[in-house]
C-alpha cells in the first residue's frame, strides 16, 4: 500500500489532510467486527462502555478512523493499524505512543479528531499543531443564541453575532464561532479550562461589506487572545469548510512561517470520505467541500 | 519510697490554661438563650445546603428538558453525559447553563469542565451554599 505521506507535508507550508466517515453509510456487521479486532482490549472496553448500539458505533468508527488514518503516513505505508499505540498528554489530549526502536524516527504526525452523530472526522498534519471540530449545520441550542453567547463568548462575538438580522443566519454563525473556538482549544492541547471560550476572541474579517457573517473563501479569520489584545494571535491558522452541505468542520493549524510580507501561506488542503479498509473518495476540489472561511487551497 | 515519691513530685510540674471566666454579656452565641442558640445552629447547618435527593431530582429534569427529541435515552440518576447520552461538548455547556438558572448560582469555567455526568452535577451543587 502506498504511503499517504508526501514529501509536501515536510515542508513548512500548512498541508492538511481530512478524512471522515458517514456512520449510517457503515452498516455491515461483520466490518464492524472487523473494526473491532482492530482495537486493543481496553479500547474495545472503552467501546462497549458506551450504552446503545448508536454510541457504541460511533465510538468504534472514532478510534478506527483515527487508526487506521495514522497508519496510511507511514514511511513504507504498510503499518499495521493494530499496532499503533496511543496516549495521552499530560491535560488528556490524544496522541501516538512511537515504539522507539534503534534508528526509528517518528514521523513529526500530528492529529485530531472530531466526531457528531452524524460525522467523524480526522485532520492530520505534520510538525505543527491541529484541532479540528464538526458540527452539524443545522444544530440547535435550547438556549437563546445570544443569552448562551453573552454567558461563554466575548463581547466582541456577542457584537458579531447581534449584528446578524436573521435568525437562521444567526443560528448558523453560532454554529460556526463555536466549531472554530472548538478548534483553536483543542490545537493547543491544554484543555478547555486552561481557556475558557471567553477568554479569547475569534475575529471574523469578512470581504464582502453586506455580509455579515462567514460565508466564503475570503474571508479572515484570526484569534486574539485577552491577555495580549494588541498582538493578533499570529501562531495560529484557521479554515472554515462546509461539508456535504450539511455541516461544518473547522480546522486550527499552528503557524509555521509566514510568507513575504508577514503574509501567511494558504492551507493546502485534501479531504477524503472513507470506509476504512472499503474505500476511499477524494473529496477536495468538489462541492463536497466548500471553504468558507479562511485561506485555503484545495487538492 | 515515700522519698522518692516526694522527689518526684517536687520536679513534676503541670501547665495550668487559663480559661476566660464570665464571657462578655451580648458577645456572640453566649450572649443568646440557650433556644436561640439552637435554632441559629440548625439553621446555619440546614439552610445552607440542599438535600440531595432534590437537587438529584431537579438536577434529572435540566438534563431532560434539554435533550434532543428522538433520544429516548432513559436519565437515570448515575448517567454519563458523553457514554450513557451521547452528549457532547456543547450539550454540556447548555446543561451547565441550565442548572445555573435552576439554581441561581454561576458555575465557574473550570468546575464546570468537570461536570460529566448526573451524579458529578448533583455533589457539585449539594456541596455549595450559594444553591437555592
Amino acid at each position: 500500500m502506498l504511503s499517504f505521506l508526501r514529501r509536501s507535508m515536510l515542508t513548512r507550508e500548512p498541508e492538511t489532510h481530512l478524512w471522515y466517515v458517514v456512520p449510517d453509510e457503515v452498516k455491515s456487521a461483520p466490518l464492524l467486527s472487523k473494526y473491532m479486532e482492530l482495537l486493543p482490549q481496553s479500547e474495545r472496553d472503552h467501546v462497549l462502555g458506551f450504552r446503545g448500539d448508536q454510541l457504541q458505533k460511533s465510538a468504534l468508527l472514532a478510534r478506527t478512523l483515527v487508526r487506521t488514518t495514522i497508519a496510511r503516513y507511514q514511511v513504507d505505508g504498510h503499518l499495521d493499524p493494530r499496532s499503533l499505540r496511543f496516549k495521552r498528554n499530560i491535560h488528556g489530549k490524544p496522541e501516538v505512543e512511537w515504539e522507539t526502536k534503534d534508528g526509528f524516527c517518528p514521523p513529526p504526525l500530528q492529529f485530531n479528531i472530531s466526531h457528531t452523530s452524524s460525522l467523524v472526522a480526522c485532520g492530520v498534519t505534520m510538525n505543527s499543531l491541529i484541532g479540528i471540530d464538526v458540527e452539524e449545520k443545522r444544530r440547535r441550542t435550547k438556549n437563546n443564541i445570544l443569552a448562551f453567547a453573552k454567558r461563554y463568548f466575548t463581547a466582541h462575538e456577542v457584537e458579531h453575532l447581534n449584528a446578524i438580522p436573521d435568525s437562521e443566519l444567526q443560528q448558523q454563525e453560532f454554529i460556526k464561532l463555536w466549531t472554530l473556538k472548538e478548534a483553536y482549544v483543542k490545537a493547543l492541547g491544554k484543555g478547555f479550562s486552561s481557556s475558557p471560550f471567553n477568554t479569547f476572541t475569534i475575529r471574523v474579517n469578512t470581504a464582502a461589506q453586506e455580509s455579515f457573517c462567514l460565508n466564503q473563501a475570503s474571508s479572515g479569520i484570526a484569534v486574539e487572545t485577552l491577555d495580549s489584545p494588541q498582538n493578533l494571535t499570529n501562531n495560529w491558522q484557521f479554515a472554515l469548510l462546509e461539508l456535504m452541505g450539511s455541516h461544518y468542520v473547522a480546522i486550527c493549524l499552528e503557524r509555521q512561517e509566514t510568507g513575504g510580507a508577514g503574509k501567511a501561506f494558504p492551507i493546502k488542503l485534501t479531504a477524503r470520505k472513507t470506509i476504512p479498509s472499503v474505500e476511499d473518495e477524494l473529496v477536495s476540489g468538489t462541492n463536497a467541500v466548500v471553504t468558507i472561511g479562511g485561506s485555503v487551497t484545495q487538492f | 519510697m515515700a522519698g522518692a515519691r516526694g522527689i518526684l513530685l517536687k520536679h513534676l510540674r503541670v501547665k495550668v490554661q487559663a480559661f476566660p471566666q464570665n464571657p462578655k454579656p451580648n458577645n456572640g452565641l453566649f450572649g443568646l438563650s440557650f433556644n436561640a442558640i439552637l435554632r441559629q445552629f440548625s439553621e446555619a447547618v440546614r439552610g445552607s445546603f440542599l438535600d440531595k435527593s432534590e437537587v438529584t431530582d431537579r438536577v434529572v429534569n435540566c438534563v431532560k428538558n434539554l435533550q434532543k427529541v428522538e433520544a429516548s435515552k432513559q436519565v437515570t440518576t448515575n448517567a454519563h453525559f458523553q457514554s450513557d447520552l451521547g452528549l457532547d461538548s456543547l450539550d454540556t455547556v447548555e446543561i451547565v447553563m441550565a442548572l445555573e438558572e435552576e439554581f441561581g448560582f454561576e458555575i465557574p469555567d473550570n468546575e464546570a469542565d468537570k461536570i460529566n455526568s448526573i451524579s458529578l452535577a448533583v455533589d457539585f451543587i449539594a456541596s455549595h451554599p450559594q444553591a437555592k
